[in-house]
């Protein structure tokens, strides 16, 4: 039953005091994040549009001044008459798939044996997660010196057995390999860790109810633990393929990518044409292009998670 | 009601105060970051500060003294001439009672510091030490002060070594050369000696070698499982390259003074005889990992006993006869960088030297250059000698080839001068370098032939030039 209303039940329109209050009320959770988010804009905006518009100027310093002159897409055609350029993005993709691939498989193995194991998991952990704690210019002097021909512990080792041990990063085929495995020591652990935690966050009631039906290890393995670890391990290997496409201190240190152009990544070569050359206009374009080719490959990742996930 | 308020207002002024908070870091993050009248340095106690000033020095100077001269402060790399400076500059406050600090950093983060310095309102070093391949560019974009501009009746002493005019530019030529303008001084005179193991030179009744044909003739002699005949230096190799280029009669670019024309004449067929010797001196008689060594791994392979001859930059030599480093002590002696002939000797330059900032007032500047003047006396070369750094005049070269302990390598630097060659210097350099580095490590190990590293080097550098709007003559085939 409707019942008709008289003037003096009408609420009045709330005040502008009661109005800013529901106002406050209702944006009150985005209120709270926005200084973060203002801030976050200003540091990652400014130094991204400052890059965006170095990539298409020439910069020099004159008498302490920048002066910044527009060059369009110069700098994409010095980078395809670039001989560096091509080598370098080979080198960087053979590097990148080598490691992330190995990287991958090996710390998965080892995850597994880890979270199988009863005993001393707590030292198989902290050991093998020293790597991950050796500052990488710790890394490269190691293994520069390890890999040293003449009085290397690797070569001086071999000795002893009779074997005259190879020139480990002199040998242009064995540059890139000897790369390889500093990258594999270093990083093999940061994999782990990320799939370890993954594997014991599993529900072992599917497992166990596997067992139950007589499903062996290998096929539980296969059909269970792989499938629900996933989207751990394609988080793993987005992650770590970002890291790789980045490399520097260890071929910075171990063989400045060298001999010839057998090492040359495309970050060392962005060092040199930024640091050496003072070339800030072709380095910010370099670096932009590395920038997007990394997104290529986040993008990827994505796709796949998301069609997974389907 | 009072308490509803009262939440309401708490839940305003949470905003709005870290609103405040965000806005007074970006004030303060735009705000001028330090005073343009910040005082001079002073010693202050750094990790980095070297010599100190006795108190005494610092105490109000007696009326009828001159008045002191603002502290200064040195960016100065860790190189192994180090101490040697260090020395120096604690003489120096010794003898004036000025104050000196000396920022040491690693040769890395040496063109870093010193670009940043230049671009401050007020460059926070009084003096920069700039190394071979980077002066050009900080005359060329007059980062540094001109030495007539602090003092205009400056005169550089002759016997004070300029290598080839390192010390001055052109604006006109876009080129260090003699008639340019001077913007700095010398201060290591780094340049190239050739070591050889004497002892092993006797045993055999060799003479010390002239030429490339002597070096390798010993080479072929003295090499054996345990011993390389000579070791090239390919980390980075465009040094010792450049000195073989010069020897053969060659350049990397040519420069006609009347038309202002560079010529490209890296791929001449005087390169292609230059890189044909060090090639095969490296290949054939070099170690297993000839395409390996820097620097300090050939210091090491000379200071164990492990190669007959090399090309070493003369600061080396010391090493040589330091016990705790080396077993061929009194075996190692060293002459001017054989040529392709006799008398075709060449040697490059890879000295230092030391500019001040253009960011600096007056006074500073002034108190730089007293320094420097100070510094290039021949008392204080001697005293720099012999405290182990490498000096920059002739005459001091002259008395320290008598000297019965550093006299071996001394007379060699004496005799190596009238051979001095410079590396290109432009502005440009910084790329050249990096194109004679990567072709050379290429023909090296075989990646290319010698032919194809200097014609594709050829082509690179003349494209370097041409872009840069330098006149650039056509590419000889």
């Amino acid at each position: 039953m409707n019942t008709p209303l008289n003037s003096s039940s009408v609420s009045k329109p709330p005040g502008l005091i009661s109005r800013l209050g529901n106002f406050i009320d209702r944006t009150f959770q985005y209120w709270t994040i926005a200084p973060l988010v203002i801030t976050l804009l200003l540091l990652m905006a400014y130094p991204s549009l400052q890059l965006l518009r170095m990539s298409v100027s020439e910069v020099d310093i004159v008498k302490g001044q920048a002066v910044w002159e527009f060059v369009g897409l110069k700098h994409l055609e010095t980078a395809r008459q670039d001989p560096v350029v091509p080598v370098a993005l080979r080198n960087t993709l053979v590097f990148v798939i080598a490691v992330v691939i190995i990287e991958t498989l090996l710390a998965l193995t080892i995850s597994i044996l880890v979270s199988r194991s009863r005993h001393l998991v707590g030292l198989y952990r902290t050991v093998l997660l020293i790597p991950l704690l050796v500052p990488p210019i710790a890394i490269g002097t190691m293994w520069r010196l390890m890999y040293d021909y003449n009085y290397g512990f690797i070569n001086q080792t071999l000795a002893v057995f009779g074997i005259a041990g190879p020139t480990w990063t002199a040998d242009p085929k064995l540059a890139m390999p000897s790369i390889i495995l500093v990258d594999l020591w270093h990083w093999t652990s940061f994999m782990f860790l990320i799939i370890l935690a993954g594997l014991e966050s599993l529900p072992q009631e599917v497992n166990e109810a596997a067992r139950v039906d007589g499903a062996s290890e290998s096929q539980i393995l296969r059909y269970i633990t792989l499938p629900l670890l996933r989207p751990t391990l394609l988080t793993a290997v987005m992650l770590r393929t970002i890291f790789a496409f980045k490399v520097f201190d260890e071929i910075f240190l171990l063989t400045g990518g060298g001999p010839g152009t057998a090492t040359e990544v495309i970050s060392l070569y962005i060092y040199n044409v930024f640091s050496r050359q003072f070339r800030l206009g072709y380095a910010s374009f370099l670096a932009l292009g590395l920038a997007f080719i990394i997104s290529i490959f986040v993008i990827f990742y994505r796709r796949v998670g998301q069609r997974a996930q389907e | 009601m009072n308490l509803h308020f009262v939440k309401k207002a708490q839940r305003g002024l949470f905003p709005i105060l870290s609103l405040l908070i965000v806005l007074s870091f970006l004030l303060a993050a735009c705000g001028p970051g330090a005073t343009t009248e910040t005082p001079a340095p002073t010693a202050a106690p750094t990790e980095a500060a070297a010599p100190t000033v006795p108190t005494e020095a610092t105490a109000p100077p007696a009326t009828e003294e001159p008045k002191p001269l603002p502290p200064i402060t040195i960016l100065i790399n860790e190189s192994p001439w180090l101490a040697g400076f260090e020395a120096l500059a604690n003489k120096y406050v010794e003898e004036t009672g000025n104050q000196v600090t000396l920022n040491r950093t690693p040769f890395n983060g040496m063109l870093e510091k010193s670009r940043n310095a230049v671009q401050a309102s007020e460059s926070e070093f009084d003096i920069l030490t700039l190394n071979e391949q980077w002066y050009m560019q900080f005359y060329a974009d007059g980062l540094v002060t001109p030495i007539k501009e602090i003092d205009p009746n400056f005169v550089l002493d002759p016997q004070v070594i300029e290598y080839e005019w390192a010390t001055r530019w052109d604006p006109e030529l876009g080129y260090s050369s003699e008639n340019g303008e001077l913007y700095g001084l010398p201060i290591n005179g780094n340049i190239m000696l050739f070591f050889y193991r004497k002892d092993l030179f006797e045993a055999q009744g060799l003479a010390a070698p002239q030429t490339w044909a002597d070096v390798e003739a010993a080479a072929q002699k003295l090499k054996s499982a345990d011993m390389s005949g000579y070791v090239v230096r390919a980390n980075p190799p465009n040094w010792e390259f450049q000195a073989f280029l010069a020897s053969y009669g060659g350049n990397v670019i040519k420069l006609d003074e009347q038309t202002g024309e560079w010529e490209v004449t890296f791929n001449s067929p005087e390169a292609l005889e230059a890189l044909n010797t060090w090639l095969k001196l490296g290949r054939e008689y070099g170690p297993a990992n000839y395409a390996d060594n820097g620097q300090a791994e050939m210091i090491a392979l000379m200071a164990s006993g492990k190669v007959a001859q090399m090309v070493l930059v003369g600061a080396a030599a010391p090493d040589f006869d330091n016990p705790e480093k080396s077993t061929v002590i009194g075996k190692v002696a060293a002459v001017p960088v054989p040529g392709s002939a006799a008398g075709m000797n060449a040697t490059m330059s890879g000295i230092w030297v030391m500019g001040i900032p253009h960011n600096l007032p007056d006074e500073r500047k002034q108190a730089a250059l007293a320094f420097l003047n100070w510094a290039l006396s021949k008392d204080a070369q001697l005293f720099y000698a012999q405290s182990g750094a490498i000096p920059v005049r002739q005459d001091v070269y002259e008395e320290m080839a008598n000297d019965p302990k550093m006299g071996w390598w001394m007379k060699a630097m004496a005799d190596s001068t009238p051979f001095i060659h410079a590396q290109p210097r432009l502005a440009e350099t910084p790329q050249i370098i990096e194109v004679l580095d990567r072709r050379l490590k290429q023909a090296l190990i075989s990646e290319i032939t010698p032919e194809q590293a200097l014609s594709e080097g050829a082509k690179e550098i003349y494209k370097i030039l041409s872009d840069a709007g330098y006149k650039v003559k056509p590419l000889a085939e």
